[in-house]
């Protein structure tokens, strides 16, 4: 049960092949609410479990940050799953994602207001009672922002961050898409983050579509977000960063050159 | 919540939900476009989920796929993605629109689940034979087999590739 570290990659059954393959890979995250709470776990994951490869299960569907208290099930589902992997530390977002008996089906922002600091705090601290390990949070990219912020996003991130004393999960492509559609600096939100709180960081492809730019995990890292990854690194390298691929999985000879990519600008040896 | 009647943190949140998936009206103070890139998105989000539980449904439709998917769920909050996939696959066998593969889909799961358009699906205790657009599907003891494929159009006359099989509606077993 050692922290992750080294570069790693989300583990998906689509690529669960690719994966197995990877010779110094010490370090994946399962999505949490795939992985059952009981029964055998998925074969590829277990084997990556008999090579002591690190797994940290990342929740998507606790909405931590919505207004009503986190439903229990879902945490204690979420502390099996970290039980059954022996996992040093799970992780889930700043964000929610169902409101009013609604599905949002995907992260949605939250106001930078107090009372959004105090719902989510009280929400991390209702899972960290029943969690087995510590929780790392991870900032979201958000399309929309909401006209109630009071808070910018290092000092919103900062205070949630003190108050529960979590560790945070960097997605350092969130950082540069939120950058690009508001228009502000991403560097200038790193010189200001507690960076010697990253658990690991998050990298992923995206695109432009309609204006925006979207983090869509099922396209190529942009150069400009592998510089970010670099920048990041200069300043306080993380422990561990992690590839996101969701979807249109490209050929394996794609993602390895991905993976590299990534190892050389976070100044990490190869995994491939 | 407050003095001045400003509405909550749950309220807002519920507002917000409501008009990014269910055409609900938005809450005040947000501007128009970011709105429509997020509610496009969690749809595009959404169409990829679904097309990972209905394979051979999204194969079919090939590139129609997002487009079809879209324009079915806008407006309509989800279900979670079997139920999704599954209420558009009714949809599109009513209208007789769908392709031979999802209809293949739809009559296995139809034969090895029980979905009343409103519950979680469930295993079928008893013997079961379901059809979509030709395809028939029987499962006996958990056990799901495709009698007969769906109808397919007749290839297109001296058309190139016209005749090659369909990989995706080809499977004769499909365990659920």
């Amino acid at each position: 049960m050692t922290g992750p570290s080294g570069i790693g990659i989300g583990w998906r059954p689509e690529i669960a092949g690719f994966v197995a393959e990877l010779p110094g890979l010490r370090f994946v995250e399962v999505v949490a609410e795939s992985v059952p709470a009981s029964g055998p776990l998925p074969s590829g994951l277990a084997q990556l479990r008999d090579r002591a490869v690190t797994v940290v299960p990342h929740g998507v569907r606790l909405s931590l940050g919505g207004a009503e208290p986190v439903d229990p099930a879902r945490v204690a589902h979420l502390a099996a799953v970290a039980q059954r992997v022996d996992a040093p530390l799970v992780s889930e977002h700043i964000a929610f994602v169902r409101a009013g008996g609604l599905e949002a089906g995907h992260l949605l922002p939250l106001p930078r207001s107090r009372e959004a600091v105090d719902a989510v705090c009280a929400n991390v601290a209702r899972a960290q009672a029943e969690l087995p390990v510590p929780i790392a949070l991870e900032p979201i990219a958000a399309l929309v922002d909401w006209p109630d912020d009071e808070l910018d996003e290092a000092d919103f991130l900062t205070e949630i961050l003190d108050r529960t004393g979590a560790l945070l999960l960097l997605d350092v492509a969130n950082v540069y898409a939120n950058a690009r559609n508001r228009g502000t600096d991403p560097l200038a939100l790193l010189d200001r983050l507690p960076l010697d709180r990253v658990g690991y960081a998050h990298v992923a492809g995206g695109a432009e579509h309609g204006g925006y730019y979207h983090d869509t995990h099922t396209d190529p890292i942009p150069p400009a977000v592998l510089d970010l990854v670099g920048a990041l690194c200069a300043r306080h390298r993380p422990p561990a960063l992690l590839l996101e691929r969701d979807g249109d999985y490209p050929p394996a000879a794609e993602l390895r050159a991905e993976l590299d990519a990534l190892a050389t600008a976070a100044g990490l040896p190869a995994v491939t | 919540m407050t003095g001045d009647h400003r509405p909550g943190l749950a309220e807002r949140q519920a507002e917000l939900v409501a008009a990014l998936v269910a055409g609900g009206t938005p809450p005040a103070g947000f501007a128009p476009g970011p709105l429509a890139a997020a509610r496009a998105a969690l749809l595009r989000k959404r169409a990829g989920e679904v097309a990972r539980h209905w394979p051979l449904l999204a194969a079919g439709l090939g590139t129609a796929w997002p487009t079809t998917f879209v324009r079915w769920a806008s407006g309509r909050p989800t279900s979670g993605s079997l139920r999704d996939g599954w209420d558009l696959a009714r949809t599109m066998r009513e209208r007789g629109t769908l392709p031979p593969a999802g209809a293949e889909e739809l009559a296995v799961r139809e034969a090895g689940l029980r979905y009343d358009g409103r519950a979680t699906p469930r295993p079928r205790r008893l013997p079961a034979v379901a059809r979509a657009g030709g395809a028939v599907a029987v499962q006996i003891a958990g056990r799901v087999r495709l009698l007969r494929p769906a109808r397919r159009p007749p290839a297109p006359p001296g058309g190139v590739g016209g005749d090659l099989p369909d990989a995706a509606g080809s499977a004769p077993w499909i365990s659920d």
